[in-house]
């Protein structure tokens, strides 16, 4: 335990990288899983044919293998990302899929007869979206949202799989130097907490500040 | 209404397990148009009924020398050994898809072992492989899954003050593997500032931060990757044990290594601290397939199908600093 935390400084950079890479591919989960959630409700076929199979690719293929064939794959074609840049994509792609599913059962939340009364008032479809729907709708986004998150947080460790020096792969050279397994993935799993419940309680706050008074 | 949750969950891990292999395969095959990225067959191999009859020809222990309720007691009653290891470490303990029999060095060792307590000869029989991996090699040693580690397990003090050493039963030494056109690096100084791939199960990666410390290290989990990431410009150069860089240049016309082995790590047997009988066992026995030939033949089988020449001299037993 003590070689543990004397390195602990070294664990601490390696939070970061991982506190970024989910940062960097939450982020990109909602943006892209918003468009994709719009996507798949409009009422424009080709475009919900579209986030359909985005979200059935992206959602039922295992994320390592994802990794190695951006990784590995797209070498062949000639393009070449950096690993770090992969796996954060890597991140985002997969997020998305599972962000655009919570928004989209957001959405189907909100009553249609709310649609209903936002069209017989003349509004467009982007303008009942943008102001009657989805203000209601991400009420109860919000704890989807958050699971979202901490499934990004956690699967980055993943990317420690493909050479990135994240939490995780600097857990596993301390390890390799000391054999000090347990204590070293004690302290990692701690850490990895500390990012998943900050997550969480971001979400609370949120979901307190969205709260319709009654 | 479990069982059936079971049977999904093994479903779904053997499918997961079929695509990344379906990948993988997809990988080596458009890995470079000349040659596969991953172990091929073209490196001179020794059949099965050669290897088996190395190990088939190795000692086997006096009765007396089991003494009871000894570790080697428990091995012999149970009817073989179990062994901590890998199942894709070229040259060393490397799965043979057809016969399902592991062949290697450090897999052949294990099996001479268990012949030697079981006295037994049917090779597949003799040793039941748990697959380790560095954060798991200690506790699995401690908490008795496995009787004896054999995994290219390098003897450090630190480690030591966890499990028991056999051995050194082999010396190896880190060298560098570069693209073929890369006429940059040719030596250990050279990696400073430099993208440096190895395996993240290795102590290649403790050699760099000592030898190179501004190597920039990328922590990849098999070999085949490596040699990708040098192949596709990820990586300037990959340290990793001579012998297999020597294989994987022997595959890969893309890539070459340079330079001569700049580490010593002696490779021991990892056994239970708890049982010190094990380890007088196991040393005993080591001086024994050192003098018969039985090691000998083995380098040749394994490890003297890539490196040229005879087999060197094995290294002395207690040597190394931790053993």
């Amino acid at each position: 335990m003590n070689i543990v935390l004397s390195h602990f400084g070294d664990l601490l950079g390696g939070f970061w990288v991982t506190i970024e890479l989910t940062l960097l591919g939450f982020a990109g989960s909602v943006v892209l899983g918003t468009i994709l959630a719009v996507c798949r409700v409009v009422p424009i076929t080709p475009l919900r044919v579209i986030g359909a199979s985005y979200v059935e690719f992206f959602r039922n293929i295992p994320l390592l293998t994802l990794m190695f064939l951006f990784i590995f794959g797209l070498p062949d074609i000639g393009i070449t990302y950096s690993l770090f840049a992969s796996a954060a994509i890597c991140l985002a792609l997969s997020g998305a899929a599972f962000t655009c599913e919570a928004i989209r059962s957001g959405i189907n939340t909100v009553p249609v007869g709310q649609a209903e009364a936002a069209r017989a008032i003349g509004l467009t479809f982007t303008q009942s979206l943008r102001c009657v729907i989805l203000p209601q709708a991400f009420r109860s986004m919000v704890q989807p949202l958050v699971n979202v998150f901490i499934g990004v947080a956690l699967s980055s460790s993943l990317a420690a799989a493909v050479a990135v020096n994240d939490l995780t792969n600097r857990t596993q050279q301390l390890n390799l130097e000391y054999a000090e397994a347990v204590a070293a993935f004690l302290v990692a799993g701690a850490l990895y907490l500390v990012l998943s419940l900050g997550g969480a309680g971001a979400g609370a706050w949120f979901e307190r500040r969205l709260a319709i008074q009654r | 209404m479990s069982q059936h949750i079971a049977r999904y969950g093994l479903l779904r891990r053997t499918s997961i397990l079929a695509v990344a292999s379906a990948v993988s395969v997809a990988l080596v095959g458009c890995g470079s148009s000349s040659a596969a990225v991953a172990p091929a067959a073209t490196a001179p191999t020794v059949s099965s009924s050669e290897y088996n009859a190395i190990i088939a020809a190795a000692p086997v222990a006096d009765t007396s020398a089991i003494t009871r309720g000894s570790w080697m007691e428990s091995v012999k009653t149970r009817g073989h050994l179990q062994v901590g290891g890998s199942d894709a470490a070229q040259l060393f303990s490397l799965k043979d898809l057809e016969t399902g029999e592991l062949k290697g060095f450090d897999a052949g060792l294990s099996q001479m072992l268990a012949r030697y307590i079981t006295g037994k000869t049917d090779v597949l029989s003799l040793t039941k492989l748990t697959t380790v991996t560095v954060d798991t090699r200690e506790t699995l040693l401690q908490n008795g899954t496995v009787d004896a580690v054999f995994a290219t397990y390098t003897i450090t003090p630190a480690r030591a003050k966890k499990v028991a050493f056999a051995g050194a039963y082999y010396e190896s030494g880190d060298a560098i593997l570069v693209k073929k056109n890369n006429t940059s690096i040719k030596e250990v100084a050279d990696l400073k500032g430099k993208n440096v791939a190895t395996e993240s199960n290795s102590t290649a990666a403790l050699s760099l931060k000592k030898y190179a410390p501004q190597a920039r290290l990328q922590l990849f989990q098999t070999d085949a990757e490596c040699v990708a990431a040098v192949q596709q410009g990820r990586a300037d150069a990959y340290v990793l044990d001579q012998g297999i860089l020597i294989s994987d240049a022997s595959n890969n016309p893309a890539v070459k290594v340079v330079g001569q082995p700049f580490t010593k790590e002696p490779y021991g047997i990892g056994l239970p601290l708890n049982k010190p009988e094990a380890k007088a066992f196991v040393n005993t026995w080591l001086k024994k397939i050192y003098a018969d030939g039985s090691w000998n033949k083995l380098w040749k089988a394994t490890i003297g199908t890539v490196v040229s020449g005879d087999a060197p001299a094995p290294p002395t037993i207690g040597s190394a600093d931790g053993s």
